[in-house]
């Protein structure tokens, strides 16, 4: 483990922990930050180390987002008592080899991490009021079986690979098992937030690791989303017909698609 | 960042052939079309991933299958009197959004390569690209070399079609070979092998195309049948070769006709700078070939090709 990367603030007490990984950059449907801050928060994690900036993120300057400067952040979280190892970071804008060896050296020779979960989204043409799944990849079909009955869907896909399946197959490199979770986020929904999907992750979460999380307090949100986006289809014909369609399993050309995504845009952002 | 030998050839004293893509891929073509009419056998590698993002994914039912990172592979043969060992660079690492290999990764992947050669007793290194010339597109490109030192100059001029870049008349004595198939020359010289770069000549207005150019690699291909002795079919090239051709005129006819009669003198007069056009065609052709390219491509099957 090369330790110049890393700034580690306490030992780890973990005992061959869950690794659990979460992509800041391409946050779609906001799920990755939201089921990290909710799994921190709930689960009482620490902070325990984070990989450098240097050499992975372009430090000329600093980004803001609605005036507020943003830092890469690349940091691992420890929750002690369900014995979940944590790393939430931005992708890293360059040497992205190093930096998922970086990540995995960590979690497997400081902390004997166990098997790998990454945490991403992918925006899908389907409605809000549908039922959505969980697409899964593995890296190993032994640990495919062991999640079996979860209800994780398999994926199918060739193309260029995301930071989480480079993450998955070098994770397989070392033998350690590793699954990718992709929740179908609706496309309207994918530049806000998505607390349906962001529940539907957390109760596989809990499901898995035995978690004791509550997660009826997500319900209201849900319901507060789901009754807007009811409101403004009774206003306004035009949306109710582009869901409507969705909800038929039908599709929507380019145009409706950048329509609908505008209305719910605008509407979620009045209701904050 | 490592090699991966796949088996360990004794060769004596073999040569180095290395292609890398550039400027109408004439270097890369030309090493790899010599690579497959030898049936040359792959031995090695070189690890792609610190060097390189994968570029594909494969995922079955589930299950991650492959991820493909561009290659960089070693093949060797055996000939009659020498024998040499072809190294094939899919893409040119690169740090930022540039086509060329520069700055430190650049550098770590020429010394791998050549690590790889000398192990296996190399002492001469060829690579080979594009030369970027005011000759007209129609007529057969020259093979100019740059060398690593004075002593090969002899041979060199004695291969045919080939000349020192110096005798390009007054084109500039100094200059850079941008890439890798640069930059291999110059760590290769430090090491104090030998090695030649031959640059199939490319007529300055289609330097910026999109597709290779195949009538500039058989240029170059011929100079390494003299160099190995062997005879080599090119039919292949030859027949890739029209294709572009019919594009390249479709290109042409596109241009005004006035620069189109100044520029066919080139036809007549050995080049040495842009000449046979103004400055005026010549900023029109710069502006307006992009646009030429596309509608060329569109038109003459850039695909098929």
């Amino acid at each position: 483990m090369e330790k110049d990367l890393f700034e580690i603030y306490q030992p780890s007490q973990l005992q061959s922990p869950s690794l659990i990984v979460a992509w800041q950059t391409h946050d779609v449907g906001k799920l990755s930050s939201k089921v990290i801050h909710f799994l921190n928060e709930k689960l009482g994690s620490q902070k325990i180390a984070e990989i450098k900036p240097s050499g992975f993120f372009p430090l000329g300057g600093a980004v803001f987002k609605d005036n507020l400067t943003q830092v890469p952040e690349s940091k691992f979280w420890a929750c002690q008592k369900s014995n979940l190892l944590i790393f939430n970071s931005e992708e890293p804008k360059y040497e992205w080899y190093k930096f998922l060896t970086a990540v995995l050296d960590f979690a497997e020779h400081y902390c004997q991490a166990k098997e790998l979960y990454t945490i991403s989204a992918r925006p899908s043409l389907t409605a809000h009021t549908t039922p959505r799944g969980i697409l899964a990849v593995y890296n190993q079909p032994e640990f495919q079986k062991i999640l079996h009955g979860y209800g994780l869907e398999n994926m199918t896909w060739e193309g260029p690979p995301a930071i989480s399946s480079y993450l998955l197959w070098a994770a397989e490199r070392r033998d350690i098992p590793g699954v990718s979770l992709w929740p179908e986020i609706p496309f309207y929904l994918a530049t806000r937030e998505d607390p349906s999907a962001t529940k539907l992750i957390l109760s596989f979460l809990d499901s898995r690791f035995n978690l004791g999380l509550d997660l009826g307090e997500l319900d209201p949100e849900i319901r507060n989303q789901y009754e807007s986006i009811a409101r403004l289809r009774r206003e306004n014909a035009e949306i109710d017909r582009y869901i409507n369609r969705l909800e038929s399993g039908l599709s929507l050309n380019e145009e409706e698609q950048v329509k609908l995504a505008q209305e719910i845009y605008e509407l979620l952002e009045e209701r904050g | 960042m490592g090699i991966k030998l796949f088996k360990e050839p004794k060769l004596k004293n073999p040569e180095l052939f290395c292609g890398w893509p550039g400027i109408g891929n004439i270097g890369l073509i030309a090493i790899d079309t010599l690579k497959e009419v030898l049936m040359a056998e792959e031995f090695a590698e070189i690890e792609p991933w610190d060097f390189f993002y994968p570029e594909k994914v494969s995922i079955k039912d589930g299950l991650l299958k492959e991820l493909e990172f561009p290659s960089n592979k070693f093949y060797y043969q055996r000939l009659k009197n020498r024998d040499v060992i072809f190294f094939i660079g899919e893409k040119q690492p690169t740090e930022g959004e540039r086509m060329y290999a520069t700055g430190e990764k650049a550098y770590q992947i020429a010394n791998l390569v050549l690590d790889v050669a000398e192990k296996f007793g190399c002492h001469r290194v060829y690579t080979s690209g594009a030369c970027v010339s005011p000759v007209h597109h129609t007529m057969k490109p020259r093979v100019v070399s740059v060398l690593s030192s004075d002593k090969l100059a002899e041979e060199v001029t004695t291969y045919p079609n080939t000349i020192l870049i110096s005798e390009m008349g007054s084109r500039e004595t100094e200059g850079v070979i941008t890439g890798l198939n640069g930059l291999l020359l110059a760590v290769a010289k430090n090491r104090g092998l030998e090695s030649i770069c031959l640059m199939g000549e490319i007529s300055d207005w289609l330097s910026a195309s999109p597709f290779p150019y195949p009538k500039a690699s058989k240029a170059v291909l011929e100079v390494f049948a003299n160099i190995l002795g062997i005879r080599i079919d090119l039919t292949v090239l030859d027949e890739m070769t029209a294709q572009i051709e019919g594009v390249i005129e479709k290109i042409y006819e596109g241009f005004p006709s006035e620069i189109r009669e100044r520029y066919d003198q080139r036809k007549f007069v050995a080049q040495a700078k842009p000449g046979g056009i103004t400055e005026q065609d010549a900023r029109w052709i710069k502006e307006h070939i992009n646009g030429l390219f596309k509608k060329g491509g569109e038109q003459g099957g850039e695909r098929s090709v």
